[in-house]
């Protein structure tokens, strides 16, 4: 009877150590989540063409190709 | 003590330790029998709590796959004055971390009536992190998504934005907020005081908001941008709106409104501003429409491009005198003259060959007056006259007296340069489209390789010379309309100047449509809107890479 009991208490410990490590895993994952969101608008934001080209202007005193400059070679089977 | 006092005494003590015993049992089942099950939903309410698992919203695409639209964490700050034991010191310390007003926040937090406020909504991670470490009794603290636009002003019109809620209010928010919004999930725990879960009773897992792709391209709409804010400072304009369309398959590449505004800020931005002007605006053409008047002339086999006419400078039409913008003499001119010069006596003298019925067939075909049906929130149809006048023959041809929105225009042109093939602009990839054919033939291919042939006139010898592009054909038609006066009639100085241009005009590739209002200093559309159709146009073409057609290969 007393192994049994103490099996019972070991059996309901165990599972509330699951519990509370389930739950910590849970928190784990949505601050990864949050993080991984946070990282990924911070790189939208940084690879906006909008900003590349203006610093590109700025910095670097590049300025877009003239059309009329660029030649296309037409690969086709002729 | 005699025994007879002891014995008193001994029966006074049973007599209490009874009464006692009774009352702790008679308590005993009061609570445990009578009040038991309002008694276990107490405790269960305070140690078991069932919470909403939000659902992560999807995020919105470019078609390149660059994030326009995106959850980020924010914590939500709150507060029981019940619990807040020094509501002043308490106020300032919140009010610090979070850039709040502490006098606000005081009223709150001293108002021990209410159980739970909010001491700020979303608020900063960091700032939220550094009020949590000094442990201020009362407050509480839980994550939150708040939607954030990396590309800040970019295809803000578009997008529209998402509320405190996370639903989205405007734009493609809205009109994709079952995709984009997932459905929250439930879940009911046992807590430890604490607050750690010590079990989980019920589960039910979120669904996740889908992302969507739109099919808007984030480069090019933030060029488009950029010259549409250069063109209102050029010409001190009002606004200025661009639609760049693929023809072919009606994909919206740009969809441009100026002024713009930062999507991060909505809140703080008037509601004017954030009205996608492409879409939810009209405006009176002008001599854009002209196609309209001259397709369906073509198209009744009426005319030939190269029908001849006779033009005075000017027209008279039941009460109204109809007048050439650039013209004062008598001019011969054929049917691809009338276009390319932007004839305006030429072709109300086409419209009325056409007859009233007629006219309003082709205009209904061309798509004016009812919705594109675009996957955009708020689309109007347009305004068509209510009823024709006599003179309504002399000013609906020539774009007066009808009121239509940029997307519609667009459309109409990519209809041209589609060989005749009409199909319905869309913003997002894939996903359900409105009711109604969503492509037909509203011309044939004969008449519009006919009209392509003339508007690519009207930019090598005609009113756009402006629009051209080293090594492309462009096609195109500009347009000059003078807005309604308020006070009746048209304004003398307030004018909506606008171009439409398809290019590789060999290849229709690109439709774009430019339109400026209000500009000053010049009003015509080959003078203000011609040169941003023709800076957007440059760039898109090489972007896109689509190779010169007007060069020898």
């Amino acid at each position: 009877m007393a192994v049994l009991l103490a099996g019972v208490v070991a059996l309901n410990v165990a599972v509330l150590r699951l519990n509370m490590q389930s739950d910590q895993l849970g928190r784990e994952q949505a601050q990864l989540r949050a993080d991984n969101a946070e990282l990924a608008s911070m790189l939208a934001a940084r690879s906006a063409s909008a900003r590349t080209s203006s610093r590109a202007k700025r910095e670097l005193g590049l300025q877009p190709a003239d059309p009329s400059t660029t030649t296309f070679l037409d690969l086709s089977k002729r | 003590m005699t025994p007879r006092l002891a014995n008193r005494r001994i029966r006074l003590l049973l007599a209490f330790f009874t009464l006692a015993f009774l009352g702790t049992f008679g308590r005993a089942v009061w609570l445990q029998a009578v009040q038991a099950r309002p008694l276990d939903r107490l405790a269960e309410g305070q140690h078991r709590v069932t919470i909403d698992v939000p659902a992560a919203r999807g995020s919105i695409l470019d078609r390149n796959g660059v994030d326009l639209a995106i959850g980020r964490q924010a914590i939500t700050v709150y507060a029981n004055p019940r619990h807040v034991t020094n509501p002043r010191a308490t106020a300032i310390a919140a009010a610090r971390a979070l850039h709040l007003d502490p006098d606000r926040l005081y009223g709150k937090l001293a108002d021990r009536s209410r159980g739970f406020v909010y001491i700020a909504r979303k608020a900063d991670p960091k700032r939220a992190a550094a009020l949590q470490t000094q442990n201020l009794t009362g407050l509480g603290f839980y994550p939150e998504e708040r939607r954030a636009y990396p590309q800040g002003s970019v295809a803000a019109h578009v997008l529209g934005f998402a509320g405190i809620d996370n639903h989205g209010l405007t734009g493609i928010e809205l009109a994709r907020d079952q995709t984009l919004a997932g459905r929250n999930g439930r879940q009911t725990v046992v807590r430890d005081p604490f607050g750690r879960t010590l079990d989980v009773i019920r589960s039910e897992a979120p669904v996740e908001g889908k992302d969507i792709r739109l099919t808007i391209d984030n480069t090019l709409q933030a060029n488009a941008q950029s010259v549409l804010g250069k063109a209102i400072r050029r010409w001190g304009a009002k606004g200025a709106t661009a639609v760049v369309m693929n023809p072919r398959n009606g994909q919206v590449l740009a969809m441009a409104v100026e002024p713009g505004f930062d999507a991060n800020r909505s809140s703080q931005t008037d509601r004017d501003t954030q009205r996608n002007r492409a879409v939810t605006d009209t405006y009176e053409p002008g001599s854009t429409f002209k196609v309209v008047t001259v397709g369906g002339a073509l198209s009744q086999g009426l005319v030939t491009p190269s029908s001849q006419f006779t033009l005075p400078p000017s027209i008279q039409v039941a009460d109204r005198v109809i007048h050439e913008a650039h013209r004062d003499y008598t001019q011969r001119m054929t049917v691809a003259e009338i276009l390319s010069n932007s004839s305006n006596v030429g072709t109300v003298t086409l419209a009325e060959l056409l007859g009233r019925q007629r006219l309003a067939s082709w205009i209904s075909r061309f798509g004016f007056g009812r919705k594109t049906g675009i996957d955009f929130p708020g689309e109007t149809s347009g305004i068509l006259p209510s009823y024709w006048s006599g003179s309504t023959i002399g000013t609906l041809p020539i774009g007066h007296g009808i009121a239509v929105t940029p997307v519609q225009m667009a459309a109409a042109y990519a209809a041209v340069a589609n060989r005749g093939v009409w199909v319905r602009p869309r913003l997002v990839m894939g996903g359900p489209m409105g009711k109604g054919p969503h492509r037909h033939r509203i011309i044939s291919r004969h008449v519009a390789d006919q009209l392509m042939s003339m508007l690519r006139d009207v930019v090598i010898e005609g009113t756009g010379i402006e629009a051209e592009v080293d090594g492309y054909q462009v096609a195109g038609k500009t347009g000059t309309a003078a807005k309604p006066d308020p006070r009746g009639g048209y304004s003398t100085s307030r004018y909506v100047a606008s171009f439409v241009g398809i290019v590789p005009a060999s290849n229709p590739r690109l439709v774009i449509l430019v339109t400026v209002d209000e500009p000053h200093g010049a009003i015509w559309g080959g003078v203000v809107a011609a040169p941003a159709f023709q800076e957007i146009a440059k760039f898109a073409l090489q972007y896109l890479e689509i190779p010169p057609d007007a060069l020898p290969r």
